[in-house]
């Protein structure tokens, strides 16, 4: 584990350095307060450190008082290491934030068991992290796939689509829908439709580039969000998606399974004064277009006008890839 | 008898704390020893380090205490007492200690000879530092 000692005292930081080292921690050294608080403010800093507290530049203290005040990063475990030793320095020292207190010159053993006790809280940390994430990631994501949830793909389809309004920029809104999903699961089972799915996703996340967004909808749908995507670029991009998802067979537990998706496209840079139901009302009609006429196939919405419903214009995947 | 069957109980470093306590050593080698692990090559570093830093701080301190600037003796004393007490050097970081007392309270009656009590511990210790190095190196 990596560790920053600070201390002017060159004699104090070799004897400290050494004792560390044995004791099996990558060791940095800063010769003042200021040298610290850079190093410990720092994403790949020293997350255990042990100051002086007395140093040139900023006090033990004072460099306690900066790296609390950095919220953003991981917690850093700061013990003092000085030789006053009076209860008002004890509260001051604490009370600057650190975590610790040794007072010099300090017993081997002693510094090695505090240290230990940093590292453990250190490790509770992360694993308090970890499970923060891991919730954060459940709650955003769908359990099956992987992919945004609806709550949150739904979120950044208006995020999106207000950047558009206000910036101008083209979006394309794709909804995806696998074709006769309900006879795989009938056929094969659940497990077996899972697995689909699962495939799916990762064909479409393949698909896409890093910056835009899919999202599972709802059972066999997935909405698609292309940013920045002009309308002549559009119907490529919407044909290659589908081509991704249907050009190669889904290898399945019980072996490949053929699956196709039909796709409905909204792409525009005037979104009008549409409400979000509007939107999504008028990509599911082209979505609709496409099963009607045929399936494994994508179908745009007629471009934007500001009211009323859009009648689905189909692409002829032939057409598109040439 | 008690004495002698608590002395038996106590292990090397508790004995060589207790020595401190009783009668300061000039330089507590076992103690000393036992802090850097019986590192005797990181010793004979550390000695030089102290013996290449401490003019520098000492001649600040002199300085300091010729112009009676209180702050300077305080912390020129103070990186004194934290260099010495590390090498347990028990009684130059006592006198060191004295100095930075006296500057901190900005008591400047008898700097002078709270100064000569330092340095006179200091050569004492520069001595025993000289022997125990030529000790550790044979």
């Amino acid at each position: 584990m990596k560790i920053l000692i600070a201390d002017d005292d060159a004699l104090s930081r070799r004897l400290l350095e050494k004792t560390l080292q044995r004791a099996g921690y990558e060791v940095t050294a800063a010769e003042n307060g200021l040298m610290a608080a850079q190093h410990l403010c720092t994403s790949d800093g020293a997350r255990l450190a042990l100051l002086d507290w007395e140093m040139p530049e900023l006090s033990g203290p004072e460099v306690c008082r900066e790296v609390r005040r950095k919220k953003d990063q991981g917690y850093v475990y700061m013990i003092l290491l000085t030789s006053k030793g009076s209860k008002t320095d004890v509260v001051v020292g604490l009370g600057s934030g650190a975590d610790d207190y040794l007072i010099k010159p300090f017993d081997t053993e002693e510094l090695k068991a505090r240290l230990r006790t940093g590292q453990r809280i250190l490790h509770l940390e992360g694993r308090l992290v970890e499970a923060r994430e891991d919730m954060r990631f459940k709650a955003t994501h769908d359990a099956l796939t992987s992919l945004f949830n609806r709550g949150v793909i739904m979120d950044l389809l208006g995020r999106e689509v207000s950047r558009s309004r206000r910036d101008r920029v083209p979006t394309a809104i794709l909804l995806g829908d696998v074709d006769h999903f309900k006879r795989i699961n009938d056929t094969h089972g659940h497990p077996i439709g899972d697995e689909v799915l699962q495939e799916i996703a990762r064909r479409l996340l393949l698909s896409v580039r890093s910056y835009d967004y899919v999202g599972r909808y709802g059972g066999e749908e997935f909405l698609v969000i292309l940013n920045n995507c002009p309308s002549a670029a559009a119907p490529g991009r919407a044909e290659e998606i589908r081509m991704a998802v249907s050009s190669v067979p889904v290898a399945t537990s019980i072996g490949p399974l053929s699956v196709t998706m039909s796709m409905g496209v909204h792409q525009t840079d005037n979104w009008g004064a549409r409400s979000m139901e509007e939107l999504l009302h008028e990509v599911d009609s082209a979505l609709y277009e496409a099963k009607a006429t045929g399936r494994n196939r994508v179908c745009f919405a007629k471009p934007a006008s500001s009211s009323g419903r859009q009648r689905a214009v189909p692409v002829e995947p032939a057409e598109t890839l040439s | 008898m008690w004495c002698l069957r608590i002395l038996r109980k106590l292990n090397h470093f508790e004995r060589a704390h207790l020595v401190d306590v009783a009668t300061p050593l000039i330089l507590n080698l076992p103690d000393l020893l036992n802090r850097v692990g019986d590192d005797r090559e990181l010793l004979s570093e550390l000695f030089f380090i102290f013996k290449s830093v401490f003019p520098t701080h000492l001649q600040a301190l002199e300085a300091a205490i010729s112009l009676k600037e209180a702050k300077t003796i305080a912390s020129e004393s103070h990186a004194l007492k934290g260099m010495l007490l590390n090498l347990s050097a028990v009684r130059s970081a006592a006198a060191a200690s004295k100095l930075e007392e006296m500057g901190r309270a900005n008591r400047l009656d008898g700097l002078h000879e709270a100064l000569a009590a330092f340095q006179f511990e200091l050569t004492a210790l520069l001595s025993q530092i000289e022997d125990s190095a030529a000790e550790l190196s044979s």
